[in-house]
């Protein structure tokens, strides 16, 4: 693993054998990167509230358990044909997991690493499924990149899917603090709230046309953070008034791909035009960049804990987290 | 009379399965339509095969996929096969990620975009 001490987006480093370090300022972030197992294109991240595991989604197949103490690492094969997307970790504490390759949710147990499978049904047909989150019912929803949202309750095995008003695009979801759900629609360029009795969806349209709404996040306050690939925008709405603002991310032609709101709502971003992790304070306005070490790293989730958040570097093989420090 | 009631009453013709290819392509159309469209997040793949990679003008892509064209990356039968079983493989940096999708599947949305040209 390495390790840096970075302040602003430049950082120049001290290597030693393993880990380069650099001297640490007051407001220091503390940059360190993971070696995964080659080929696996980790695409999404998730730590545990314990800060004892981070999981990755290995794109062929596999639930991949990182500890971050020893860089150890084991992958837990999750089905034949599997090629999962995203990971979350669940009000149970285990590892929920949205699996395009066997078009079905996927369960792993924390403690014991069975693996359990929810198939969506065979008439929907693979739905290229996304990303998942947990209601305040202990129902997990789900997008399917071909134009559907779903939703399974584990205790009952119910399982719902829907076709999205606008057809293909759902991508990102989140919950807000109050257990609302919403998606963002790339292929659609709109957010859309659900109904979490009756599942339908209402389409809400960001103020930049044809923006590429690919994924959303709630802050504390239950506003909506949004990361524009087309526009390379971040935008918030807040539903209590309805209100939209939006930023560009710094550069010539940013492609911003994913968005995470931490415990302070810092929204961090991450833009592949910069090959970078963004952090925007909402507050000053101002924009922070986190330069990957490698070309093409192109992190496309970020998620966290307090006071620290991991990102996975899908063209680098790498998991990559920023604590602060000082 | 007796001839159209016994066509009223007569089941449906049994709706052909969507061919493998197309229903394949089912992953693709999350992000990619066959013609160019400025709304898509992906560029447009009719007339992919054969094409030089990174070459739709009108389409903002990767670094890495315009600098793979620009060593002469052409997509054909083979390298889309490659390309699709492990983008970063072929495209380091590229910005499409794996799909999922057996290498049957992958055969026959090859076969299928080859047709539309």
């Amino acid at each position: 693993m390495n390790r840096f001490w970075i302040a602003l987006a430049v950082p120049v480093a001290a290597c030693t054998v393993g880990a380069c370090t650099l001297p640490a300022p007051a407001t220091a972030q503390e940059v360190r990167y993971y070696e995964l197992p080659p080929g696996g294109r980790a695409h999404d991240v998730a730590v545990t509230a314990d800060g004892q595991e981070v999981w990755w989604t290995v794109q062929r197949g596999g639930h991949g358990i990182l500890n971050p103490e020893t860089g150890e690492t084991v992958i837990v094969p999750l089905g034949e044909g599997s090629a999962p997307h995203g990971v979350i970790v669940g009000p149970d504490g285990n590892a929920w997991i949205t699996d395009g390759g066997q078009n079905a949710i996927v369960r792993v147990d924390r403690r014991t690493r069975e693996v359990r499978v929810w198939p969506l049904p065979p008439e929907t047909g693979p739905v290229n499924l996304n990303t998942a989150a947990f209601d305040g019912r202990g129902r997990i929803w789900f997008t399917g990149q071909t134009g559907f949202y779903g939703r399974l309750d584990p205790a009952t095995d119910d399982m719902k899917v829907w076709a999205a008003p606008r057809g293909r695009g759902p991508y990102g979801i989140t919950a807000t603090p109050s257990g609302d759900i919403w998606y963002a629609s790339l292929a659609g360029s709109h957010i859309a709230k659900v109904d979490l009795d009756t599942g339908a969806a209402t389409i809400v349209e960001p103020p930049t046309p044809n923006q590429g709404a690919r994924r959303i996040w709630s802050d504390s306050q239950g506003r909506l953070w949004v990361s524009e690939w087309n526009s390379g925008n971040v935008s918030v709405h807040d539903p209590r008034d309805g209100s939209w603002r939006t930023w560009k991310l710094p550069g010539e032609a940013p492609k911003a791909y994913s968005v995470y709101v931490d415990e302070t709502d810092k929204v961090w971003l991450t833009d592949f035009a910069a090959n970078a992790i963004v952090r925007f304070d909402p507050v000053t306005e101002a924009f922070e960049s986190f330069p990957s070490d490698r070309p093409g790293a192109n992190v496309r989730q970020m998620l966290g804990r307090p006071g620290e958040v991991w990102g996975a570097e899908s063209g680098a093989d790498r998991l990559v987290v920023i604590r602060r420090g000082g | 009379m007796i001839w159209l009631l016994i066509l009223a009453l007569a089941p449906p013709a049994p709706q052909a399965a969507p061919e493998p290819g197309a229903r394949a392509f089912q992953r693709c159309a999350a992000c990619h339509s066959l013609r160019e469209d400025a709304r898509s997040p992906a560029p447009g793949l009719g007339g992919v095969i054969g094409r030089r990679a990174g070459a739709v003008e009108s389409f903002a892509y990767s670094d890495a996929m315009r600098a793979a064209g620009r060593r002469g990356l052409v997509w054909d039968e083979a390298t889309l096969e490659r390309f699709l079983a492990d983008p970063e493989a072929v495209v380091p940096g590229t910005d499409m990620p794996y799909q999922g999708g057996s290498a049957a599947e992958r055969a026959a949305v090859i076969e299928w975009l080859r047709r539309r040209r």
